[in-house]
Formats: structure tokens, C-alpha cells, sequence
């Protein structure tokens, strides 16, 4: 049975819409710049320019939240536009997040901290779940919810689950997906970590240091042949595979041998029923960490050895949105499925030595691309990978 | 089938390694505190003093499961309702409190919810399916949900748990977060399940979340229904509150045993689980999961039949 992709939504730095962000694909525009919060100002982020009261009046959202909450409103309000709530498909939603209502509840916090008094009622947009559940209200959506919170491969996790969620009969409609708005917490605990680039991040180049944080969310509507058949929807793509492994090596850095990455990528050809050669593209995690980047290669080397196919990371684009990452890079790779493009690894010089992979740099369409595969690599050794392919 | 091999937990009551809950249970008296096992039985010296309480419960719950199952877990999935608390508010006030550029990293990177889950892959060199779910009081559903599934994909030893972690900041939030007049407490519980018998005693039969719950007697009949059983016919009912007391079954209230914390209903299962134990005539028990309003999780667990 296959599962097919029926809607999609993203916002990030680089579009608000699934328009806006081909644009910017296309025209190879990052949305990486100076923050523009206190938080944020002594770094280069890929920040959405709007307020959160802004973003409510101007995505008509019914709903005041969190950040998260909000960016994920807006691109699963989008990817369910023309999706019609009916008695007999039964809709889920699961998102993933890692932070949920930080944004909100650090201030309060920090309230309360300094002596100050502090709205308790702020924290009921704290706990993660919550966030998922403020989507599902405004997509009026009652069945099943459900957040994954594995760090940067949440969303990843999230579509994974709905694919087999329908597959098992649970489900008949899902819509799945990640957000993470940018809040201090996450800011400093980046920093924490010292690895931040102060420069615009290069993935995949020897010269790499670090990475740029983003926001945004990202969500796509999976439904079965059965319920389209229902639905009448035409279906964008095919959810083909999907795969989550463990690599059990360190709390936050990548084996060396990319051990996880390569168990991901196996597993998801392998429900995928393809061979490394189909893949006509990779979308790969490629953070711009020096660990992470030698890791991923060591991984798809592991995987596809001499003939690595074009890969990039968007990462450059867009910065690091952690949760909703695999949200927004699936929207991607929808967009190059249907517009046979090969998305360029933006700020790219020189090949990593130790590998000498040279990632794809200009974008281009009319590809013949069938079949594409998406990295999501979370803290804890989280390694996921999906499988995009054309109907 | 969803057979239960082993289960653990670490609570206010003195829960873990014993072979019936029912036989320690007691009311939470007024001192009570998270009665923990010596850690270091589990965990190495060095890595414990970093490790909050929720990570010890975790690492230590499932290092116990695996301990009594022949095979290595195929799959984990945890769930957690507020996740890592303890090192959540430690970053918190270190990066309010804390001036210059450097910030000791351990409590942001042990702050996700997923620290549990990937703590225990670490642990046991565990490379397997590795997933975390939260979903405020319906965190362990949800989680216990993926791991029926996989049990459904074929996987033959699925480690299924929650863990929640009671911090002083809590009680501020009662009334606002949280409504509920029980003592906010700590715990863990972790299962192993697998579709094949083995020495196993009782099986979950299904589990169910609704987001629709304006009704919930309508929505536990339906349940109930769907799984060709009645109320009537629960042996015993573990609710998060006194709404279904009158059903005739024997019924307890689990948060008097467990104390309050997001994932309660994880250890309502191990007491469902004992209860066949102590109950030779018993066949089901049914957990209902009320604790948030306008949420249930529904999990209806049966003894095997011989």
C-alpha cells in the first residue's frame, strides 16, 4: 500500500508559503541574517521576521500560543487548505517539536526569577504536547495527537509514524510534521555547546565551523490510496520509506563511522523496496558542524560508496530549524520531485578532505529526479531518514 | 498480541524488583519521597552524579527489563509528559543568572525529552528504533501505542515505558498547568512486550487515546465495545480519579498510589499486571486515564488465557 503526500506547508526565514519558499530555492537566497532579538543579535539566524502577535493577525490564526504553536498553525493550516474534516477519514496529527512553548515560558520564568511577578498562565503553553494540541484545534482536527520530541529528528519521526500509523489501519489521513521557534533557551544552549559559526555556516566545506540556528515548521498531509479514493485529492508525492536508528555513541556527537546514519538510510531504502543507485538526490542533514558533516558522509559513503549521488544540505538556506527541519526539507523535496531540481549546498568552497565529497552548488531544474532521501539526525544519537519519491 | 514479559517501576512506593505491587502498596504517607534503587548497581559513578532523577529511574527501569528478557530490545518508545525538568530549569537559571560567553553545556544537553530514550540506547549499545513521545497526561498512551506497532511490524522484544519528574516549581502551577490535589511525585515504568507468550501472565489487549472526550463514559463503552467487552466486565478499574467508582468492579484510584505525575497510568499498568498475580479469578483490567480534562487514554489489559 503506498502513502501518499496530499498537502504541504512551510514557513521559514526563507518563505512563508510553499510559493514563496521556491522562489527563494531558486533564486539561491538564504534566510540567514543578524538576529534581530536581543537574544539573537550577536548571531546569524534564519529568524521569521514577524512578532508573535504578528504572525497571529496575519496568518488569521484564532489561537494566541507560543511560537512554536504559531509557525505550526501556519504551515499545517497550509498544507490542510482544501482538506475537508468528514465522519469517516479518520485524521490525526503528530508533530514534532523539541522546545514547544519555551519562547513564552522563559519569560515568565525570568519573571519570576528577577521576583517579578510572573503570569502563571503563560506556562500552559509550555509543555510540547500542548503546542501539537493548539494545531490540531485550529485545523479542528479531534482524533489522534501526538508529539515526538527527539531533538532535530522530531519531524522526521513524526511523518515516519503517521506513514505507518496509516499503513496499520489507525489512521486514514495524518498530518505530520515539525516546528520549533527560535527562543534563548535553545539560543544558549547552542552556544553552550560552542558550536555556532559566526560566519554564514558552510556545510559539507572543509572550512566549516559551525552552524546558524532557524524557526520555522513545516507539514505535509499523508493519506492512503483507500482514503483518496474518498477525499478525491491528487496526490504531490509518495511517502515511499522511512527509517529510525539509534547510534549509540555519544549524547550529542555522531560516531565517527556515521554508524546510526548508515543503519537510517538501509532501513528507509529497505521499506522503500530501492536500491542505493534509484536515489536521485539526497537531502542531507548537513548541519555544518565539523562532527556532524564527517559523520553524514562517513554515513552515506557507508551507503551508496563510490556512487554518491548529488547531495546538498539546505541548511544554508535556512539554518538549523531542529525540530521542524525534516518538516521543511520534505517540503523540499517535494518541490525538487516535481520540478526535477537539485538544490544547491549554498556557501560551498572546498570538498572535505577526509571524504572528498563535493556536494551539488547551483540549482537547476528538469532533473530527472524519481526518488529522493532525507537526513534527520537528533541529539541522543536519533538518526532518521525518509524517502520522497514521484507519483 | 501484545504479551507482557517483564515490567519495572520506580516510584513513591517501594516498587522495584518486587513481584507483586499489590503486596507493598500502601497509601502515600505524609513523608513520602521517590523511593530509589541503588543506582550504581546500574549506572557507572562517574555518569551518575550528572544524571538527573528522571534519567537514573529511566536508565535503571530499563537496564532491570533487560535483564529479564532474552532478547535484546528491537525497539524503544518512551514517553514523557514534561520530559527533563531538573536540567531544564538548571539551564533556565543558568543562562539568567550566568554572565560571559561561557556556559556549561551538560544540564541544555540532558534537557530534551529524548535524553531518557537515547540515554538508555547509550547504555545498553542499543541501536534500535529509539523513539520519544509526549503528550501531556497521555504520554505513556501514546508511547505504549508505537509499541504495539511494532509488535504489529514483527518486532519481538519492544521496551515500552514513561517517566516523569517532580520538581518544587511545580507547585506553582497548580491550578493553572495542572489541576490535580495529589502530591506531585516522581516515576518510571518500564515494560517489555512481545507477541510471543513466553513465562508471560497477562497481554494488552488494546490502548486508545480520544481528544473528543466531552463524553467519557459514552467513549470508554465504545471502547469497551469495540473489543467485544462492557464495564461490567472489568475485574478491576485503575481510573485517575473516582467518575467510573460505581461500575462495580474494584476500583482504585491509581494517583493515590502513585502521587501525580504526567505519565501515572505507566505504573497503573504494572498494577494491572500484578493484579492478575494476586487475583486467580480476575481477567481484566481496565486503566482509564482522566487525569487532564477533555483527554483519555484507555488501556485494557487481560490475563492470558492458559
Amino acid at each position: 500500500m503506498r502513502i501518499y503526500v496530499t498537502g504541504y506547508g512551510v514557513i521559514s526565514s526563507i518563505g512563508e508559503n510553499v510559493e514563496e519558499t521556491l522562489i527563494s530555492l531558486r533564486s539561491e537566497k538564504t534566510g540567514i541574517r543578524q538576529g534581530q532579538k536581543t537574544y539573537t543579535e550577536r548571531f546569524k539566524v534564519g529568524e521569521i521576521r514577524w512578532s508573535n502577535d504578528e504572525l497571529v493577525e496575519r496568518f488569521s490564526l484564532t489561537q494566541h500560543a507560543s511560537r512554536t504553536a504559531l509557525l505550526g498553525m501556519i504551515a499545517a493550516k497550509e498544507a490542510f487548505k482544501g482538506h475537508e474534516l468528514l465522519a469517516d477519514v479518520k485524521t490525526g496529527l503528530i508533530s514534532g517539536t523539541s522546545v514547544g512553548g519555551m519562547d513564552v515560558s522563559e519569560i515568565a520564568y525570568k519573571d519570576f526569577l528577577n521576583g517579578e511577578t510572573d503570569d502563571l498562565n503563560v506556562y500552559r503553553n509550555h509543555p510540547s504536547g500542548t503546542t501539537s494540541e493548539q494545531i490540531a484545534k485550529e485545523l479542528g482536527i479531534d482524533g489522534y495527537v501526538n508529539t515526538i520530541s527527539t531533538a532535530c529528528s522530531s519531524a522526521a519521526n513524526s511523518m515516519m509514524l503517521g506513514a505507518r500509523m496509516l499503513l496499520n489501519g489507525q489512521l486514514d489521513r495524518a498530518v505530520v510534521g515539525g516546528t520549533d521557534g527560535l527562543s534563548q533557551f535553545t539560543i544558549s544552549g547552542f552556544r553552550s555547546l560552542m558550536i555556532f559559526d559566526d560566519e554564514w555556516c558552510r556545510p559539507f566545506d572543509e572550512t566549516r565551523k559551525g552552524l546558524n540556528l532557524g524557526e520555522g515548521a513545516g507539514f505535509l498531509v499523508l493519506e492512503t490510496e483507500e482514503t483518496i479514493q474518498k477525499t478525491g485529492k491528487k496526490p504531490l508525492a509518495v511517502l515511499s520509506g522511512w527509517s529510525n536508528a539509534s547510534d549509540a555513541y555519544h549524547q550529542t556527537a555522531s560516531s565517527p563511522e556515521g554508524l546510526g546514519a548508515t543503519l537510517s538510510m538501509k532501513g528507509a531504502l529497505s521499506i522503500a523496496g530501492l536500491k542505493p543507485e534509484d536515489i536521485d538526490y539526497i537531502n542531507a542533514h548537513g548541519t555544518a558542524t565539523p562532527n556532524n558533516d564527517l559523520s553524514e558522509s562517513h554515513g552515506i559513503k557507508n551507503v551508496f560508496g563510490n556512487t554518491v549521488p548529488p547531495f546538498s544540505s539546505t541548511k544554508a538556506y535556512t539554518g538549523h530549524t531542529l525540530a521542524a527541519s525534516g518538516g521543511i526539507e520534505a517540503v523540499f523535496g517535494i518541490l525538487a520531485l516535481n520540478n526535477g531540481s537539485l538544490l544547491p549546498n549554498l556557501n560551498f568552497s572546498q570538498a572535505i578532505e577526509e571524504t572528498g565529497l563535493t556536494p551539488v552548488k547551483n540549482y537547476s531544474e528538469g532533473n530527472d529526479v524519481k526518488h529522493i532521501l532525507s537526513n534527520s539526525f537528533g541529539f541522543g544519537g536519533n538518526n532518521s531518514t525518509i524517502i520522497l519519491s514521484k507519483v | 498480541m501484545y504479551f507482557i514479559q517483564h515490567i519495572e517501576s520506580i516510584t513513591h512506593q517501594d516498587s522495584f524488583q518486587k513481584e507483586n505491587l499489590w503486596s507493598i502498596l500502601k497509601p502515600l504517607e505524609a513523608d513520602h519521597a521517590l523511593i530509589s534503587p541503588d543506582y550504581k548497581t546500574y549506572i557507572p559513578a562517574a555518569a551518575l552524579r550528572r544524571l538527573s532523577t528522571i534519567l537514573r529511574m529511566g536508565i535503571a527501569a530499563s537496564k532491570a527489563c533487560q535483564e529479564k528478557v532474552a532478547l535484546e530490545f528491537d525497539s524503544i518508545s518512551v514517553g514523557t509528559g514534561l520530559g527533563c525538568l531538573t536540567d531544564t530549569e538548571k539551564f533556565l537559571v543558568t543562562i539568567n543568572t550566568v554572565s560571559g560567553d561561557i556556559l556549561s553545556p551538560t544540564a541544555f544537553i540532558q534537557s530534551t525529552h529524548n535524553t531518557i530514550s537515547g540515554q538508555i540506547s547509550l547504555d545498553l549499545k542499543n541501536h534500535a528504533y529509539n523513539m520519544t513521545h509526549t503528550q501531556n497526561a497521555v504520554s505513556f498512551e501514546v508511547a505504549l501505542m508505537d509499541a504495539m506497532l511494532c509488535v504489529d511490524e514483527g518486532k519481538k522484544s519492544v521496551l515500552a515505558g514513561a517517566a516523569d519528574e517532580a520538581i518544587p516549581f511545580l507547585d506553582r502551577l497548580r491550578g493553572s498547568l495542572i489541576e490535580t490535589t495529589h502530591p506531585f511525585t516522581s516515576g518510571a515504568t518500564f515494560a517489555v512486550i512481545s507477541s510471543d507468550k513466553n513465562q508471560s501472565i497477562a497481554h494488552i489487549r488494546a490502548c486508545q487515546v480520544i481528544f473528543s472526550g466531552d463524553n467519557p463514559e459514552a467513549a470508554v463503552s465504545a471502547f469497551l465495545k469495540a473489543r467485544q467487552t462492557e464495564l461490567t466486565d472489568s475485574d478491576l478499574i485503575l481510573e485517575a480519579g473516582e467518575q467510573f467508582a460505581s461500575f462495580g468492579a474494584k476500583h482504585h484510584h491509581f494517583l493515590d498510589y502513585s502521587g501525580y505525575y504526567q505519565s501515572a497510568s505507566a505504573f497503573a499498568l504494572h498494577l494491572a499486571h500484578d493484579w492478575f498475580l494476586e487475583n486467580p479469578e480476575a481477567k481484566n483490567a481496565l486503566i482509564i486515564n482522566n487525569q487532564e480534562t477533555g483527554k483519555l487514554g484507555l488501556t485494557l489489559v487481560s490475563r492470558n488465557e492458559a
